[in-house]
């Protein structure tokens, strides 16, 4: 296995539901290799993307440790400002994160967009458009996200997260509101430019295809080890 | 899908379509709250003040036609008049109307006993203006007046100003009636400032309602394309909308024309005490309007202002024309409203120009700021910069009516809070002006004023503080140069000429003015003089004093405030013998004993038993104190205005904030930390309502220069002074930060909760750009 570039250990989240505690994510471990990809299947509630907000800080867990590159966020640790800022600089400069829809600001272009992403994670904002070309859509990118299509907006939020040179990229169903022909477009250029500059992707998603594309599974509806 | 619609529908079919129309407002039970309490408002404001108003307006006219001709009997031995006097009058066939006035015993309300039954003696208008039912004090029936146990009273005869002095029996003269002093059209002016502010009021509710409604309509758009799937048509659709709008402004306009009635009676009685107690103009209970006007007038508001557009949608096309050429025609508007602003030449076109800025500037400003935010946004370098910018644009566009409306209420706020605080400062000047002593003792007829002044002048080296001087009132003609017409002016003849007057403002006066009076080289002129005949300092004015044509120098000219007749004040000793005397006064200010030794001196001087004395302290107290009430009430329902804006912008502003709020989210999700991007929100927030507050104050303050120099001397001939508080544009500067800052903190909230991505781009209702 390659150098590590995350490791989880014991993670655990827990929701109240009314008098109820539901357990989302229960003792969860595993470990994400450098340039490595992951697939995160489950049905639908099996937690997949609260996984994946715990994996950027978005959400922090009730248990266990995640350590990403140099930076370890236990759950007992830091107080939660302490903890919110560290993850805030690390989604800012390492981590690229993908939903599947509303990546974009609509008030900016796609060029806008990007550039914005860029100067937010401190990477010269000046390449921008060069990130678009290689993803062709270059000559769209004045245009607004209403102006292009589902597929050419997904291919503007891949540019957005390389141009900010990401060590990990976590995808939420990325290709989940496009059709095939769009949807295999977007998972080539993905799986492409990850392997490409040797940054994780972990890749939550229903489609089994897309699952085997990635090096690593985990199923969520029977989480277990990596 | 024929079996899934059929389980749709409710056993009563009629029933499907309100069942669907009002589910919207079942999930949104507080948008309908707001839609209710703005048009609750709305029509408590305005039919508050016009109700307000017109009751005013109906008084003053009523007032003016019944006590207008202001000629009065009186007695030759100065004593008071009594019922024998009024029985010989009659019997000489002289028409006289008592005029009993009344202090009660119990109340310290004066009351005036008025016989209906000889208002003839003043023509049909005055009969027909005494036949209002005498159930508002202080008019009452003199019979009724006379049965009041009085601390006080006084009985007056009125005669018409057609009767002559030689038509009277002897021992009897006429003189001029005057209750108290006259305001002109101070009152007049004042109520139509108050119009102008109901139908500002008017507007503004009118836009809440539209941005609060159309809000609700963008938000059901999906439930009508739905409804239009299962076969009802559009037309159906907006008939129910009509309906529905229709039900819900019947149920919150009465309450609100009720509370509106509530709210005038409240002021009316601060108002009424003004105007009764200052300018001789009672307000009768039971007038004003009725029910049905209002009522009417607000339903189809609230309907246009909801409804409007929807109703005229084959005119849409026609009239949505693309921004630039909407800017450019708002412009012109613009353009031509300040024009005819400055050269309107009568008052309907200064309402007209009114019209042309507001629509102008309501057009023009959100097409202005989405336009400097995007020419901000292209000179940025910083994306983050260029962002907030781009999302200001967005902001402005989707909030558009109620950043209008905040805009005219800022300014409508502005424009009355100079209005109400010039007027006040204008009524302390003519209160000063017309209350200069601190006491006035009338004359009696045929006392002897010469030796009464010889009295006073040989007090004035032995008591401390005294000041005094007689003032001579009667009339002068004026023979304007190279015109053959003759005008009546009032002459006010004032000995010696004290340093009671020299305290006057003057809006125009040649050196050392009072100085030049007192030494006979000339006479000072009120504006309305000035501004008819079109005569300065310097110029000479042709009068005719008694029988003699003189050519008297304009020394200076005073404000009179709305008084509409000219003025001439002169050096009571240039008076020739011939002046014909009106009437006679002494303005005294007694200094250190009081006025009790000069009233028993002047007793003895004139022979009489009582001197008429007013004590102008206690008139000017009463005066100001009931002024100041209208004065607060008014600059209260402007800011309740404000803050019936302010909240709607609040509200609006919080629902559009949440729709966009994912794409703070996301600033978020990008590493932005949450205390940065919420610093980001507080900054458009701000931007948001500190612009709208800026571009407020050019309006506001073109308002007010509209309502002081153009509408005022348009309807009254007379300006008052233009001033502006720039400390009052600080605090609704810091008002709309505040609630700027109240928008900032509420999204803070949303901010805070956790980040889930919307599961599709169907849960974002923000996209726009």
């Amino acid at each position: 296995m390659t150098e590590p570039l995350l490791v989880v250990r014991g993670l655990s989240k827990h929701f109240a539901s009314g008098n109820e505690t539901v357990s989302v994510v229960e003792a969860l471990s595993f470990t994400l290799g450098q340039g490595q990809s992951l697939a995160l299947t489950g049905r639908s509630g099996s937690g997949k993307s609260t996984l994946l907000n715990l994996l950027c800080g978005l959400e922090l867990p009730d248990a266990g440790t995640i350590a990403l590159r140099d930076q370890v966020f236990d759950a007992d640790g830091a107080t939660a400002r302490r903890k919110a800022a560290g993850w805030s600089a690390l989604r800012r400069r390492h981590i690229g994160v993908v939903f599947q829809e509303a990546n974009l600001m609509p008030a900016l272009t796609l060029l806008d967009n990007v550039r914005l992403r860029a100067q937010l994670a401190g990477r010269d904002p000046a390449n921008s458009e060069d990130w678009l070309t290689r993803l062709d859509i270059g000559e769209l990118a004045r245009r607004y996200p209403d102006q292009v299509s589902g597929g050419q907006r997904q291919r503007a939020a891949l540019a957005m997260v390389f141009a900010m040179e990401p060590a990990l990229i976590l995808a939420d169903e990325p290709t989940g509101s496009l059709d095939r022909h769009t949807a295999d477009e977007v998972t080539r250029v993905l799986f492409d430019l990850q392997a490409r500059h040797g940054c994780g992707l972990i890749l939550a998603t229903h489609d089994a295809e897309l699952a085997a594309g990635c090096q690593q599974h985990l199923d969520l509806g029977h989480q277990s080890d990596v | 899908m024929n079996g899934s619609l059929s389980r749709l529908l409710p056993p009563y079919p009629s029933l499907f379509m309100p069942k669907a129309l009002l589910s919207h407002y079942r999930r949104h039970p507080l948008q309908l709250l707001a839609l209710a309490v703005m048009i609750l408002l709305a029509t408590m404001l305005w039919t508050g003040v016009s109700h307000l108003t017109s009751q005013a307006r109906v008084s003053l006219a009523q007032s003016e036609s019944a006590v207008a001709e202001r000629q009065q009997v009186v007695r030759d031995d100065g004593q008071a008049l009594a019922v024998e006097d009024f029985v010989s009058l009659r019997l000489a066939g002289v028409c006289v109307m008592p005029w009993l006035e009344v202090t009660p015993e119990e109340s310290g309300n004066r009351l005036v006993g008025i016989d209906p039954l000889a208002a003839h003696c003043f023509g049909a208008d005055a009969s027909q203006a005494v036949d209002q039912p005498l159930d508002g004090k202080p008019f009452v029936d003199v019979h009724f007046a006379a049965g009041t146990r009085a601390r006080e009273s006084r009985l007056y005869l009125l005669v018409s100003d057609t009767t002559k002095a030689a038509e009277l029996p002897p021992d009897y003269d006429l003189t001029t009636f005057s209750a108290s002093p006259d305001t002109g059209e101070l009152g007049a002016s004042f109520l139509l400032n108050l119009e102008a502010l109901g139908v500002l009021v008017l507007l503004i509710t009118a836009l809440l309602l539209r941005s609060v409604y159309l809000l609700g309509l963008a938000q059901r758009r999906d439930s009508f394309a739905l409804l239009q799937r299962f076969g009802v048509s559009p037309m159906q659709v907006q008939g129910w909308l009509v309906l529905e709008i229709l039900v819900l402004a019947l149920v919150c306009v009465v309450p609100g024309v009720w509370l509106g009635r509530w709210l005038a009676a409240a002021l009316g009685s601060g108002f009424g005490q003004a105007l009764d107690g200052l300018f001789d103009i009672p307000l009768y209970a039971g007038q004003g309007q009725g029910w049905l006007t209002p009522v009417l007038v607000m339903l189809a508001v609230v309907v246009i202002a909801c409804l409007g557009d929807l109703l005229l949608r084959r005119f849409r096309g026609r009239l949505s024309l693309p921004l630039p050429v909407r800017a450019g025609l708002a412009a012109v508007l613009l353009a031509v409203g300040l024009v005819m602003g400055w050269l309107a030449p009568s008052l309907l076109w200064v309402f007209i120009a009114v019209a042309l800025v507001f629509a102008g500037a309501g057009w023009l400003t959100p097409a202005a700021v989405v336009q400097l935010a995007h020419w901000r946004a292209n000179h940025s370098k910083a994306p983050l910069a260029l962002w907030r910018y781009r999302e200001l644009a967005v902001l402005v566009r989707r909030l558009t009516l109620p950043l209008v409306a905040l805009q005219f209420a800022l300014a409508m706020v502005l424009a009355v809070q100079a209005l109400v605080t010039t007027f006040e400062s204008t009524f302390d000047r003519w209160l000063a002006q017309r209350l200069e002593a601190a006491y006035y003792i009338e004359v009696p007829a045929g006392a002897n004023s010469p030796q009464a002044t010889e009295w006073l002048t040989s007090q004035q080296a032995r008591v401390t503080g005294l000041q005094w001087h007689r003032v001579i009132r009667g009339s002068a003609q004026l023979a304007a140069a190279g015109d053959a017409r003759e005008q009546s002016v009032d002459v006010f003849a004032l000995t010696p000429v004290s340093s009671l007057i020299r305290g006057w403002t003057l809006l125009e006066a040649a050196d050392r003015p009072w100085e030049a009076l007192a030494a006979g080289e000339g006479i000072m002129i009120n504006e309305q003089l000035a501004r008819r005949e079109k005569v300065a300092v310097g110029d000479r004015l042709q009068l005719i004093l008694g029988d003699q044509p003189r050519a008297l120098s304009v020394l200076g000219v005073y404000p009179d405030y709305g008084r509409p007749v000219g003025e001439v004040l002169l050096n009571g000793e240039t008076l020739p013998d011939t002046f014909n005397i009106r009437f006679e006064s002494l303005s005294v200010t007694p200094g250190e004993p009081g006025i009790a030794p000069i009233t028993d001196a002047l007793e003895k001087v004139w022979g009489v038993q009582t001197v008429a004395l007013r004590d102008n302290d206690t008139v000017r107290a009463l005066a100001t104190g009931v002024f100041d009430q209208t004065f607060a009430l008014t600059r209260a329902m402007t800011l309740l205005t404000l803050t019936l804006a302010a909240s709607a912008l609040l509200m609006m502003g919080w629902v559009f904030f949440s729709t966009r709020a994912w794409y703070f989210r996301l600033l978020v999700v990008w590493g932005l930390p949450q205390r940065e991007a919420a610093a980001q929100l507080l900054r458009l927030a701000l931007l948001l309502t500190g612009g709208i507050a800026a571009l407020a104050l050019p309006l506001g303050i073109w308002l007010t220069w509209v309502l002081v120099h153009r509408i005022n001397p348009l309807a009254f001939g007379w300006s008052l002074p233009m001033a502006v508080y720039p400390a009052f544009w600080l605090e609704l500067a810091l008002l709309s930060l505040v609630i700027g800052l109240s928008i900032a903190a509420l999204m803070r909230r949303q901010l805070g909760k956790p980040a889930i991505a919307p599961l599709s781009a169907n849960a974002l209702t923000g996209g726009e750009r």
